[in-house]
């Protein structure tokens, strides 16, 4: 419906989101330390001979990172840690571009 | 605006507006006065009776969301209001359909081969919808398809305001039903349909004797409160000095008598009031206050010799072979509506125009042209009609024509502009409130008296009560109204990709110098492996900065799609709920009309 469309447009997504950036940061750290913290206890629960050869290049990165089950726990905090740093950093940045691109005085 | 307590009220109209602000007035013990036109309180509400039998003049049911109102209601009547079940019907081409609609009845009233070709309108008109939507035919035919259009809107549309569909403006059908369908779609999101105003929809209040007894009442407790209500007194001249009114002509059966005030609350119609000023209110006002019009209605109450001929409240009738619109069962209001239980009494509403053929003809014509009505659709016998009786209503519906916003709004700056004097009530303001959104102007009225208080009486709800179900305030609904731009924001693109991408590239870029800096005989071997999807990449020192800049393409080509995919989906499930609240509203069109 073109018209119902229109007046939908003047309506809603119109103003430019400000993101919380501590929020973002958590969420993403939270998800990228749950990930790594399942991902190395699959490959421990799983066993063989070899574990996780590939995953355990994350200690390049991570210091004390391990596939074990305390490589987990270390591993968790690690990918939290940047997890929330890139989480925060991205919204950040967005806030600075989206008030320059939408000023707030003008935005709203 | 405020009024000392030494000042006299004069407050024009005995409807639901004038006596609720008279009451409260009343009840402050400051000095007021009614002045009635009709022999009757209640206004555009009021209860007509004629040998023992009451008939509602166009139907009140007695339901609010006003908390105020309702405790005034409970406050007057108390035990007189029954708790009375709600059903009524369409007729149309020879059947009955459920009101509101239920779509399986109305596809089994249709028959299967005209469900059949609703269903193929509707997707006709779905694919291939006008280009424009100038009037409202077109706004409903793109929105339901043109078989529901011609089924369920066409001819009662037309018989309300007596003008074709393809003259009525579609912003008409936009401002009563769009603007509410996106905010029922938004409130939907959040809100869950509380039960018990489902159930307050389903059934309603309603005096024992009809809206009549509660303006009867009110004005016994005016006048036991020291006011006065002054019936057969119609206000003939309104005399100002400059900006302020100093008191009322009234003409009534002791001749013309001037009635002085301090304070002036005035329900008539508000281009009665313009065209009544003396002096004159400047040409542009009056000829503005002119170009308002209304539309009536009036009452074929029938007395039928035997009990209820159909169980409804009231039945909207469609079919363009009758004149009828509306059909109302007063015992099924009120059992005690009808003071003979062998008996029955409907009032037949032919909805017309002050003076046109309808209005002027005789009322035995009328009552003969009911009887026939009533048993061309099958509902009584001529023959068990025993008695009639004619009941005109002018001035019922404020008409909102093309251009009634613009001399609307020339009346009102200049009615404003006049200090003591406030219009409230329907009429008033030509808004099309109800009854109780009347009395709230009647109240707000009286409190921006005392001083402090600047209630604008025009933006008073004129909503009808189509979105109860939803179960949200006034208050909550025009703030909504005004936040829907706040609640959903789109994340910009290129803003959300740019951040991405400088994170990417920055990660890249540092977890590359990592390895690196670490060195040994082979450097990054695995992450060397990216160079696979990204050519020119490796992990030195250079290639860190060719990963810096394939982090910052690749992160922001991720962030722009992830906001724009995220504003397209919000855009369209909102379409979808807003879609879907039309549906929902297409069951209630009639409260629209």
């Amino acid at each position: 419906m073109a018209t119902d469309t229109k007046d939908l447009e003047a309506l809603v997504l119109v103003r430019v989101v400000r993101l919380n950036a501590a929020i973002a940061g958590v969420v993403t750290g939270l998800l990228a330390g749950l990930v790594l913290f399942a991902a190395t206890n699959w490959l421990v629960l799983k066993g063989g001979p070899v574990v996780g050869p590939h995953l355990a290049l994350l200690g390049q990165y991570f210091i004390g990172y391990r596939v074990s089950f305390v490589g987990s726990l270390i591993g968790f905090a690690w990918a939290f840690l940047l997890g929330f740093l890139a989480g925060a950093a991205v919204v950040a940045i967005y806030n600075r571009l989206a008030d320059l691109r939408d000023p707030p005085a003008r935005g709203r | 605006m405020s009024a000392g307590p030494g000042s006299r009220h004069v407050v024009i109209g005995a409807g639901p507006a004038g006596l609720t602000a008279a009451r409260e007035l009343a009840q402050q013990g400051r000095s007021v006065v009614v002045l009635e036109q009709a022999g009757i309180v209640g206004g555009l509400a009021r209860t007509e009776s004629y040998k023992g039998f009451h008939f509602d003049m166009g139907g009140h049911r007695f339901f609010t969301k006003v908390d105020e109102v309702q405790k005034i209601w409970q406050q007057v009547l108390g035990s007189d209001f029954l708790r009375r079940p709600r059903l009524s019907r369409i007729y149309y081409d020879g059947r009955f359909f459920h009101y509101p609609l239920k779509p399986l009845n109305a596809l089994a009233g249709l028959g299967l081969w005209r469900a059949l070709l609703v269903v193929l309108s509707y997707l006709r008109w779905q694919l291939f919808p006008y280009k424009e939507e100038r009037t409202f035919e077109q706004w409903v035919t793109n929105r339901f398809g043109r078989r529901l259009f011609l089924t369920f809107f066409k001819t009662y549309t037309e018989k309300v305001w007596g003008i074709p569909c393809s003259e009525l403006r579609a912003e008409w059908a936009a401002q009563r039903i769009k603007d509410l369908s996106l905010r029922s779609a938004v409130v939907a999101m959040f809100v869950k349909p509380r039960t018990t105003i489902k159930t307050l929809i389903e059934e309603f209040d309603y005096p024992r004797l009809g809206p009549g007894m509660m303006w009867r009442a009110t004005a016994d407790e005016i006048r036991r409160a020291g006011g006065e209500v002054r019936l057969g007194a119609e206000v003939t001249e309104i005399r100002r000095t400059g900006r302020r009114v100093d008191g009322v002509v009234v003409t009534g059966p002791r001749g013309e008598e001037p009635v002085r005030g301090d304070q002036f609350l005035s329900s008539m119609p508000v281009t009665a009031l313009v065209l009544r000023l003396s002096p004159p209110a400047p040409d542009a006002v009056r000829e503005a206050a002119r170009r308002l019009t209304y539309r009536d209605f009036l009452t074929v109450c029938l007395i039928v010799d035997r009990p209820d001929p159909f169980p409804d409240n009231w039945i909207y009738v469609h079919s363009p072979e009758v004149k009828v619109g509306r059909i109302q069962n007063f015992r099924s209001w009120s059992p005690d509506m009808v003071p003979d239980p062998t008996k029955a009494s409907l009032g037949l509403e032919y909805f017309c125009s002050e003076g046109d053929a309808l209005w002027t003809m005789a009322d035995a014509e009328l009552i003969r042209l009911g009887k026939e009505e009533l048993e061309r659709i099958g509902l009584a016998r001529a023959s068990e009609i025993s008695d009639g009786c004619v009941f005109r209503v002018p001035k019922a519906y404020p008409v909102y024509d093309a251009d009634y916003r613009e001399h609307l709004d020339t009346v009102r700056e200049f009615v404003d502009g006049l200090e003591n004097l406030q219009t409230i009530g329907r009429n008033g303001l030509h808004r099309y409130n109800n009854q109780d959104h009347a009395m709230l102007t009647g109240l707000l009225a009286v409190r921006n008296l005392e001083g402090g208080a600047r209630h604008d009486l025009w933006s008073v709800n004129t909503e009808p009560e189509y979105h109860e179900e939803v179960g949200i305030s006034d208050a909550e609904a025009s703030m909504l109204d005004g936040r829907v731009a706040e609640i959903f924001p789109r994340v910009d693109g290129v803003a959300f990709g740019a951040a991405t991408g400088l994170v990417a590239g920055a990660l890249l870029c540092l977890a590359t110098l990592v390895l690196v800096w670490k060195g040994g005989p082979v450097v990054g071997p695995t992450l060397g492996l990216l160079a696979q999807f990204l050519p020119g990449y490796s992990v030195t020192a250079t290639g860190a900065m060719i990963g810096l800049i394939y982090g910052a393409l690749g992160g922001f080509l991720a962030g722009w799609s992830f906001a724009v995919i995220r504003n397209l989906t919000l855009f369209f499930s909102l379409s979808f709920l807003r879609r879907r609240a039309q549906r929902q509203l297409l069951k209630r069109f009639l409260e629209f009309v």
